[in-house]
């Protein structure tokens, strides 16, 4: 689910920045209130380079020949708080970045979000939270009930998000519900697979230090949140997000399939086909979408391009691309010339 | 289970491109994370139809390239993460968007073709200069210029302990993965009756390990901060890169240098 | 000097650990702390470093007593070489391990510079300056170990196996930096061999009380007391009781 930048339109990671660099001064700010919150330096690291290192582990789902991976929003959360565990995550995508070009510089702060605010935040106050201090189930039950649906529910949403960003920076042609129908589907099966593995090393924590995992043995009915809040706002949820989806799905009534094989004569531009003058669809939602569509393609488009409508390129800009080509190839050339010359010098 | 021992060897090997001498290693931190962030804003802020105006962009890279003495080759390694995705989300437009933008001779190229192409091109051109950043730049002076953006020195000093324990923990994920291999020889993975013990006997090893971390840096008398890096002062050459760069990038995005170098011959 | 009145301690389970230990050590003295596995050694010294609170009795570091409110005093004339040297060097480079504690102190960049420069070449490791630790081997990184603590400019040093782990070359290195230091000196070890070689007095731990204390030279040689204990004789002494 890393995002590369050229997924994303520079307004679009300023905001995402903005929204993760909010919520990471929020998290210090609450741990350093904490009494021992030196304490918690080298146990987020340590835990940061132990996640860091155990996505790379090939855990088999039995049966089916295939592996599935730890991301570890949740798992960090359960054993070390929301706050901390969103501050290892994102440490552990800025290492990624840096060093494995795993997601792009400009995109971390819609990584961040992504992949470790829904994780951490939403996951621990909204799921693990409420289910381990519901007082219902054995605790064993409660783990693997709150991993598993933390997971499914927080991957949902990081998956939905990176459709949502890419397709508000103008980087696709895919209308968004062709889009979230794609990536939703294959993140609820990444999900469960993370919940399963998540579930496995909390009851196996539980079982040898069970002081290491959060709100096991707190009382019921203590916090905020209780579980019925929890059903009641993922309800909600269900329904604006579903809602939103089958709104823009319906303003394209043949979906996915009109898309690939429609109207010729109308011409993709930088349009989400929704065109209400070429199709006749005359709705809120279409005007609704035309409202997105305007949005979309200026974004992308700074005060910048003062000549150029949308085509940029054209025969002369071929030539000259080719030419700008292999000047780049020469001037590489002529570095590794003076490398190896710099080496026999040596 | 060789995912760890490649990750580790990469990870050493940016920390060997970091300590070689080159005038780009020798530039102030900030500068070249500045002129980073702006060269891959003004990439991906390119239309998506305006393939030529990209290509002047590679110049930028390519002359770091040879002025740092880091091969190429390093880099176009790492692609093959992120390109897929890349890759997978731009191969839609050229079925979805297939109005002829303009002719070949007698080809027509769609706008479908040339927007994934975009796509694809600053997919590449944001990670390469990302590596070269990284790869000109130790992570300690990474971390002093994040300090001088007024980064929380928590959170600095989480990035240095956890990026010091990176290649330890990737060694012993990898030493025990080994030996399951070894008692498990006709498994690819680790089996699900494992899964919760493998990474959870590495987690409390690893809690222990914080513990005498802490205490290891109580004795020394830590308070909570680690003392800063120090950093060669801002320069003048340091001032000249910015300004230099930034000034040629700007220019590179306002002005479609490849049409006007082609318009030259066409 | 180093002085335990008494010193017990039990876990909060209920299990004691050390029982009515008390020990003197005099300035520039290098002592052997010995024992089975279990025995208390490494609580001993955590309890002299502060780490841990003892259920009676007290540990004095040149007179000063350790308690909470001394902490800082007592960590500033009390250097503590871990077993596990990745727990001690833990910052990205040896360098800046080194410069860690005197900054700490209050010490000046200058001041805190030329400490640690003093370290290294007082160990001759003058070449490991600008390196990784997460690159350096576990002998080098066990040297730059002893030179990070010998940058806090202690008065005494407390070691908890110094050569464990280590090829006889890097082992023969260490003990030869050991025995050039003029602070006084706790090494806990099962290295027999390196004790004998190091220390003049050796300090016997078994269940938590002291067994035996004295010449390093009379107590090593005890093949009954040893075996009593879960040890055996050095192999340099083997065959020659």
């Amino acid at each position: 689910m890393h995002m590369a930048d050229a997924l994303l339109s520079p307004t679009a990671a300023a905001v995402m920045y903005a929204a993760s660099g909010l919520t990471a001064g929020a998290s210090v700010h609450t741990l350093r209130k904490e009494e021992d919150d030196t304490k918690m330096l080298p146990v987020m690291a340590v835990s940061a380079a132990l996640v860091f290192a155990g996505q790379m582990i090939n855990y088999t789902i039995p049966g089916t020949g295939s592996s599935g991976h730890l991301c570890g929003g949740m798992l960090l959360s359960a054993i070390l708080g929301p706050q901390a565990g969103f501050l290892s995550m994102i440490v552990i995508l800025a290492i990624q970045c840096l060093f494995f070009a795993d997601g792009g510089l400009l995109a971390l702060g819609a990584n961040v979000w992504n992949m470790a605010f829904y994780g951490c935040f939403v996951g621990y106050y909204l799921i693990w939270r409420p289910i381990m201090r519901s007082g219902r189930f054995t605790p064993r039950t409660r783990i693997v009930l709150a991993s598993m649906l933390g997971c499914i529910l927080t991957l949902q949403l990081g998956a939905f998000s990176v459709v949502l960003e890419t397709t508000l920076s103008g980087i696709t042609e895919l209308p968004l519900g062709a889009f979230a129908a794609l990536m939703q589907p294959i993140h609820l099966a990444i999900g469960a697979v993370e919940g399963l593995i998540t579930s496995a090393v909390l009851l196996f924590l539980c079982q040898a230090r069970p002081e290491l995992l959060r709100d096991l043995d707190a009382r019921e009915g203590s916090g905020r949140f209780s579980l019925k809040t929890t059903v009641a706002v993922l309800a909600v949820l269900a329904l604006v997000v579903g809602g939103g989806l089958s709104l823009a799905a319906s303003s394209n009534p043949d979906g996915l399939e009109w898309a690939l094989f429609g109207n010729r004569e109308s011409g993709y531009s930088e349009n989400m086909a929704l065109d209400e003058d070429d199709f006749g669809v005359t709705s809120a939602a279409a005007d609704k979408a035309a409202a997105i569509q305007e949005t979309t393609s200026f974004l992308p488009d700074y005060a910048f391009a003062g000549s150029d409508s949308a085509a940029g390129t054209s025969v002369s800009g071929i030539v000259g691309s080719a030419m700008v080509a292999g000047a780049a190839v020469l001037i590489c050339a002529a570095g590794g010339f003076f490398r190896r010359k710099k080496r026999a010098g040596n | 289970m060789d995912k760890v021992s490649h990750a580790l060897l990469e990870f050493r090997e940016m920390d060997e491109l970091a300590v070689m001498d080159s005038p780009i290693h020798r530039l102030h931190p900030l500068a070249k994370l500045l002129t980073a962030v702006l060269y891959i804003a003004l990439v991906v802020s390119v239309p998506k139809y305006a393939l030529s105006r990209l290509m002047i962009f590679v110049l930028y890279p390519a002359v770091l390239f040879t002025l740092s003495g880091i091969r190429p080759g390093l880099c176009f390694y790492k692609l093959r993460i992120v390109l897929p995705l890349v890759c997978a989300v731009g191969l839609f437009n050229p079925l979805l968007d297939k109005a002829p933008l303009f002719y070949l001779g007698r080809t027509a190229v769609s706008g479908g073709t040339v927007s994934m192409l975009t796509l694809m091109l600053k997919g590449v051109l944001a990670l390469t200069v990302s590596f070269l950043l990284v790869a000109t730049t130790s992570m300690d002076a990474l971390c002093a210029a994040l300090r001088k953006l007024h980064v929380p020195s928590f959170m600095v000093t989480l990035l240095l302990l956890t990026y010091r324990y990176i290649s330890l923990l990737m060694e012993q994920v990898s030493v025990m993965s080994e030996a399951y291999a070894l008692r498990a020889p006709g498994q690819k993975g680790i089996h699900i009756s494992a899964w919760g013990s493998f990474l959870g006997q590495l987690f409390l090893r690893s809690m222990d390990r914080a513990g005498e971390l802490y205490a290891s840096m109580q004795l020394r008398g830590f308070r909570g901060e680690f003392p800063h890096a120090a950093v060669t002062p801002w320069q003048g050459r340091d001032t000249l890169f910015v300004l230099g760069a930034a000034g040629a990038l700007i220019l590179f995005r306002c002005v479609d240098m490849a049409v006007a170098l082609g318009g030259l011959f066409t | 000097m180093i002085e335990l009145k008494n010193i017990s301690f039990s876990y909060e389970s209920g299990r004691e650990v050390l029982r009515d230990v008390s020990f003197t050590l005099a300035d520039g003295e290098c002592v052997g702390l010995i024992g089975a596995n279990g025995a208390g050694k490494s609580t001993l010294m955590r309890i002299m470093l502060g780490l841990l609170t003892p259920s009676r009795g007290e540990a004095l570091i040149d007179g000063v007593k350790v308690e909470k409110k001394s902490l800082p005093e007592i960590r500033r004339r009390l250097g503590f070489v871990l077993q596990d040297s990745d727990n001690q060097m833990f910052m990205p480079t040896v360098w800046e391990d080194l410069l860690f504690a005197p900054l700490n102190y209050g010490l000046s960049r200058e001041a805190a510079e030329r400490r640690a420069m003093d370290a290294l070449e007082t160990l001759g490791i003058t070449e490991l300056k600008d390196r990784y630790n997460h690159k350096i081997s576990g002998g080098e990184k066990r040297m730059a170990a002893i030179a990070v603590v010998l940058a806090m400019e202690p008065s005494a040093i407390l070691m908890d196996e110094p050569t464990t782990a280590l090829d006889p070359l890097n082992r023969r290195t260490v003990i030869r930096a050991v025995n050039a230091l003029p602070q006084t000196r706790l090494i806990a070890a099962h290295d027999l061999d390196m004790i004998l070689d190091c220390c003049s007095r050796v300090i016997l731990l078994s269940g938590g009380h002291i067994a035996a204390d004295g010449p390093a030279e009379v107590i090593l040689r005890d093949k009954a007391l040893l075996e009593a204990n879960r040890m055996e004789l050095p192999f340099s002494l083997a065959g020659r009781s």
